[in-house]
């Protein structure tokens, strides 16, 4: 049989540490923008948490505050520098081992620290109540503080059922649930083929179908996973790409939001011809602002690959801000910029996927102090002058808003834990499903599977071996 | 018999009143003549003779009561012990040193492993039995087991008396009633002492007949090493038996029906009697009952068979044993019998679909086994399909075969009609009927994880009773209420088998918390561990407790086990020290591929994960410190598992460790959940909990991973709630 040539060798140690005594790890403060925001880990792989963030430096002195640069270990890419405090247990507010992260506010560092630490083998997101938890069974928490716990723990349940709900709420809910069920249904044939398949005429190529519905999930959860940059846009900034035709003022806007010289600016259509690209601090999220050359056909091959890479980076946005000169709307390249960019990007596909707009009109000093502004068509837009600098602080709360949107406003809601949450399960769901392909083994195969599955009940809740069950017996007619 | 039943009705209905009447409730457990034992199972199936085995082997003075002792280890289905997670089931009896095992390694007549090729985990051990054999070496073992004593006997009732300070209960047991007058006779073994042995029921036979009041000859006749002195007891004084514990292991008799076409009559079994009395008693004393069905197949005679026809399957060379002290069957592979495999028809469908108005069995309410199903149930789910059926030898020099699959319970004349359709039976001649069996349970989130009930002290239930079906799972529930059953006398604590250490934690985590609607049937799915929970390791994971905690392991078992357990800890770090290049191990081992993409040393456990490799050809090339390990068959064995499931099994302790954390927080068994307050509970989480009593926190935890979202909700309240309150209760 085909499963049989497969080898064991894809099996690396630790390949499939998922397991929920690991260690835990959340960001303990109050969620949103402060100063400082701690994050906490629990558990056995907490020093290894510890050491892998502040490489190359040892372990810090226990119970003692020391100043660390934290980076990613997979990356290597700085993150923060951060205050750590090495907590070994039995000593510590749980009793296990315990690290604790202190950290600048923000949520781009916040989030990079916690993606940072669901990379370390061993650890996981925490679920609400966890460390409580851990503590109570440690003995750490005295009869006063046990008789509170209740009341605790179930505001902490409602949270995190509030968090499941918010998380769950529309698209992406329906996605977690139908791949659950699609995991169940595979691991459903699986076990039907393990447990049955001997003693009773099981239809032919259960195996096949299983690999097939794994296949396919193995697809989506790729796709999902390079698609969904949430989490991503953060850490490296969400992209701000600004657009336009030729001379509409981008580079000028650049430079104003930047607050450096980014680009030439010149009253020359044409001037900018390659992707300009400068993080900035935009309303205090961090972004990924770029420069692109001023959209038009038919000039010379150099400016031509300057559009388009320009319309590459269009591609890539998730934030587009469409300059245009306000005082020259009626212009053809104006009208052809606003039919063949703005327009789509204005209605975006039910997906979700395309880029926000911003339609801003510059140069608004050009205009007539008295009298009807021009309308760019029935899209909202703002008015600025780079010039003078009117209408920038509108434009920055407008920018603001729109960036909450594109990298999750920390201040609405837990989405920094829900999204490493998500990613890890996610992630973790797709590792299993890579042992599962690779098991000879059918045992082992089935429990990658199982671990996949966790990872997604996890995220959509319920499941046990009696859903697999039901599945089974639903489908197949077994017997001894 | 009036009286009898009279005096059960009274003991339970004066229950509810708050002072009980202890003088004439308790009886006279001093009373000349009146047995007393420690331990009284009642019921000899394999539930009952697991529980009598263990609670003799623990020490406790036993008493085995039974309908009739002939049908002491009697296979009242299949022909076969066995299976994919019955298999596992079987290791971990044998572990806990249980009887079944070693006694169908006597008994076999076909073994073979099912799942070779799906991975070490999921092997399910198998083999079709004789079942004379089986029944002979089983009572042969029973009616040798130091401490335990055989008697016939019906029960009828209950004797209950007040219950004992600190545990939950209404009541406690404190014997049984016997119903003398169904009965012809009761025997009753004299106990014999033996230097280094204990006492014995094996007693020499009389020196004349005149000797006892009446001698049960059967078993003199069919065995020659032991006799049984039968005692005809007084009437009244004889009809009461004493004993600190109670199993009940009342398989199919409780209340059980026989269903044929349109026919039912009461009885347990085709030809026994069921138990009526002691079902009303039950459900008097407030015992949720509920009823469950089950069948089995007709009975071909096996030289009406074409067998040139069918395909045929041959048993394993060489056999596995199913008990870790055996090395080998007591049969050669090349003297065992095959089975043979044939499949029903759309005439067969059309039988069964043509005569429904004449099977009232498909038809009742109760339950039966969606794994287990009958043809007709099969037929109605999954029409136009065919479907296997078994056809399996009975015994050495039986002349039936068993239809595995074919359970029926169609007119008799139709059940014959219906073989001659069926390919290789077409001029095949029915010796017996299949039936159907309607039985009680009783509901068995009324019993603590030792078995024993919430209701009644000192009283356990094993096997069918509790909504299980199989041998295997009877038998392993008999081996866990025998240990219980005894380890309360000596005042004890409780000897429970973890979700996290075997099988039969699983099985009875499942039936005590969620309770069943159908018989409930062991699969290796049910087992979240299931990498960790093995055939092949059951010794390591059980028999130390066993011998422990429980006292129901022989030295030399024990001794075996530590054994292997060293060897295997021994060779496993050895395999772990030889690290070599793979260039190196390259040119050990030409015959595997081993990856290159690894600049670092392999050890030479990686290797062994290497499907190809076993410790046969590492010892090749690295004799050295191997050879040694390749001696012994079941070391090498494992040891090649053990390194498969290395890496993975290192997460999976993980994960145990986190539900073994949850089920040491344990709750106070006597915790009145409907009355306890600053515990926001609503009021149907409280019946819930006051009706399946969980032990510990990890309980409702694994509740809650199982019930539906609103309930999981609720569960995760109560959990939390409860902690606190255990708290406040130290």
């Amino acid at each position: 049989m085909w499963r049989e040539l497969r080898t064991l060798a894809a099996w690396g140690p630790r390949s499939l540490c998922t397991a929920p005594g690991a260690t835990i790890f959340a960001l303990s403060s109050g969620r949103g923008r402060c100063g400082v925001a701690v994050i906490r880990t629990s558990g056995p792989a907490s020093r290894q948490a510890l050491r892998s963030l502040t490489a190359p430096r040892a372990l810090p002195l226990a119970r003692r505050a020391s100043l660390r640069l934290l980076c990613d270990p997979r990356s290597g890419a700085p993150l923060d520098r951060a205050l750590v405090l090495w907590l070994p247990g039995p000593q510590s507010f749980t009793g296990e081992d315990c690290t604790e992260f202190h950290v600048h506010g923000g949520p781009a560092v916040v989030s990079g620290v916690l993606q940072a630490l669901g990379g370390v083998p061993g650890l996981r997101p925490a679920e609400a109540g966890e460390f409580t938890r851990r503590a109570f069974a440690h003995g750490k928490l005295s009869l006063p503080e046990v008789e509170g716990l209740a009341d605790l723990i179930h505001a902490e349940t409602e949270a995190q059922r509030r968090q499941a709900l918010r998380q769950l709420d529309g698209e992406l809910g329906h996605l977690c649930r139908s791949w659950a069920e699609t995991l169940t249904k595979a691991l459903a044939y699986v076990e039907a083929y393990i447990d049955f398949s001997e003693d009773d005429s099981l239809e032919e190529g259960v195996l096949e179908q299983a690999d097939r519905e794994v296949r396919a999930l193995e697809v989506a959860l790729v796709s999902h996973l390079q698609d969904a940059r949430r989490g991503q846009r953060l850490r490296s900034g969400a992209h701000v790409v600004v657009t336009g035709p030729p001379n509409a003022g981008k580079s000028s806007l650049v430079n104003l939001l930047s607050r450096k010289p980014v680009s030439i600016v010149s009253p020359e259509p044409g001037t900018t011809r390659d992707v300009l690209e400068t993080p900035v601090d935009l309303a205090g999220f961090p972004a990924l602002l770029s420069d692109t050359a001023g959209l038009r056909e038919g000039v010379g091959p150099v400016e031509q690959e300057g559009v388009r890479r320009a319309r590459e980076r269009l591609e890539q946005a998730d934030l587009v801000v469409a300059v245009l000169d306000a005082s020259d709307l009626a212009s053809p390249s104006s009208r052809d910029f606003l039919d063949t960019i703005v327009a789509p990007l204005a209605h975006p596909d039910p997906s979700g996927s395309s880029p926000r707009l911003l339609l801003v009109l510059n140069k608004s000093d050009l205009l007539p102090a008295e009298g009807p502004h021009p309308q760019p068509g029935p899209h909202p837009h703002l008015l600025l002058s780079c010039l003078t600098g009117a209408g920038l602080d509108g434009l920055l709360g407008v920018l603001k808003k729109e960036l909450a949107v594109v990298c999750g406003d920390p201040s609405t809601g837990p989405p920094l834990l829900t999204r490493a949450r998500h990613h890890h399960h996610l992630q973790r769901c797709l590792d299993s499903l890579g042992h599962y392909k690779g098991a000879a083994d059918l045992a082992l195969a089935a429990e990658a599977l199982r671990t996949a599955r966790r990872h997604l009940t996890q995220l959509t809740g319920g499941g046990g071996s009696k859903e697999i069950l039901d599945v089974i017996f639903q489908d197949f007619c077994v017997g001894k | 018999m009036f009286s009898l039943r009279g005096r059960g009705l009274w003991v339970a209905a004066s229950l509810s009143r708050q002072h009980l009447p202890s003088a004439r409730l308790s009886g006279d457990c001093s009373a000349p003549g009146s047995p007393h034992f420690d331990v009284v199972v009642v019921g000899g199936g394999h539930a009952g003779t697991e529980a009598a085995a263990a609670a003799a082997r623990c020490g406790s003075q036993t008493l085995l009561l039974t309908h009739r002792v002939d049908t002491i280890g009697q296979m009242s289905c299949n022909p076969s012990f066995g299976g994919i997670g019955k298999g596992h089931l079987m290791r971990e009896i044998d572990a806990l040193d249980g009887l079944c095992s070693r006694i169908c390694d006597q008994s076999g007549v076909h073994y073979k492993v099912l799942n070779r090729r799906k991975g070490p985990a999921v092997w399910g051990l198998r083999a079709q039995i004789d079942r004379k054999l089986y029944k002979q070496n089983m009572q042969k073992e029973i009616l040798n087991t130091p401490l335990l004593t055989v008697q016939e006997g019906a029960v009828e009732d209950l004797i209950l008396t007040q219950p004992e300070p600190g545990h939950p209960g209404r009541c406690r047991v404190s014997g049984v009633v016997l119903d003398c007058w169904g009965l012809n006779q009761v025997l009753h073994a004299k106990h014999k002492f033996y230097p280094g042995r204990g006492f014995t029921s094996v007693v020499p036979p009389p020196a004349s007949q005149a000797e006892g009041p009446e001698f049960d000859g059967r078993y003199q006749k069919k065995k020659k090493k032991f006799y049984l002195c039968a005692v005809l007891p007084n009437p009244m004084d004889g009809s009461a038996v004493h004993a600190e514990s109670v199993i009940l292991t009342t398989g199919t008799f409780l209340r059980g029906t026989v269903v044929i076409g349109l026919e039912t009559h009461p009885a347990g079994r085709l030809g026994d009697q069921p138990s009526i009395g002691l079902a009303q008693t039950l459900e008097k004393l407030g015992f949720v009952v509920g009823r469950l069905k089950t069948g089995t197949p007709p009975r071909i005679a096996k030289e009406s068979i074409d067998f040139s026809i069918l395909n045929k399957q041959t048993p394993d060379d060489p056999s596995v044993p199913f008990s870790f002290v055996n090395e080998t069957v007591w049969i050669k592979p090349e003297d065992q019998l095959p089975c043979h495999l044939t499949h029903t028809n759309s005439a067969v469908d059309a039988i069964i679909l043509e005569n429904l108005h004449l099977n009232s069995h498909v038809k009742e309410t109760a339950s039966g086994p969606r794994y287990c199903p009958s043809i007709e149930s099969k037929v109605l789910r999954f029409p136009n399909r065919v479907h296997q059926v078994w056809l399996e030898p009975e015994g050495m020099d039986s002349d039936l075969i068993y239809p595995q699959g074919l359970s029926v319970t169609l007119p008799a004349e139709l059940q014959q009609k219906m073989i001659l359709c069926i390919r290789g039976l077409e001029k095949a001649k029915m010796v017996q009927p299949g039936y159907g069996v309607q039985y009680d349970y009783l509901d068995p989130r009324q019993i603590e994880p030792s078995l024993e009930t919430h209701l009644v002290q000192r009283l356990f239930f094993a096997g069918q009773i509790n909504g299980t079906t199989g041998y295997e799972e009877a038998a392993a529930q008999g081996v866990i209420a025998g240990v219980n059953a005894s380890l309360r006398v000596s005042r004890k604590p409780p000897f429970i088998v973890s979700r996290t250490e075997g099988y039969i934690g699983v099985m009875i985590d499942d039936l005590t918390t969620q309770g069943t609607s159908e018989p409930y049937r062991m699969f290796t799915s049910r087992a979240e561990f299931r990498l960790s929970l093995r055939p092949d390791n059951a010794d390591s994971r059980l028999t130390f407790r066993g011998y422990e905690e429980a006292g129901c392991v022989s030295q030399q078992r024990y001794n075996r086990a530590a054994w292997m357990k060293s060897s295997l800890e021994e060779g496993i770090s050895v395999l772990k020290s030889i690290e070599f290049s793979s260039s190196k191990w390259k040119k050990l081992i030409p015959q595997v591929s081993i990856s290159t993409s690894r600049s670092l040393p392999v050890r030479a456990l990686d290797v062994l994960k290497y499907e190809e490799v076993d410790m046969e050809l590492l010892a090749k090339a690295v004799p050295d410190p191997l050879k040694k390990y390749t001696e012994c068959r079941e070391l090498a064995e494992r040891l090649k598992i053990e390194a498969s499931y290395e890496s993975v099994l290192l997460c999976q302790q993980q994960e145990i460790q986190e539900v073994q954390r949850d089920e040491a927080l344990q709750l106070p068994e006597d915790l009145d959940y409907l009355s306890v307050r600053d515990v926001s509970l609503s009021h149907e989480v409280r019946e819930k909990l006051h009706f399946s009593r969980p032990r510990t926190v990890g309980k409702p935890k694994t509740t809650k991973v199982k019930n539906s979202n609103t309930e999981e909700e609720e569960m995760a309240k109560q959990h939390y709630g409860l902690k606190k309150r255990m708290k406040s209760f130290d």
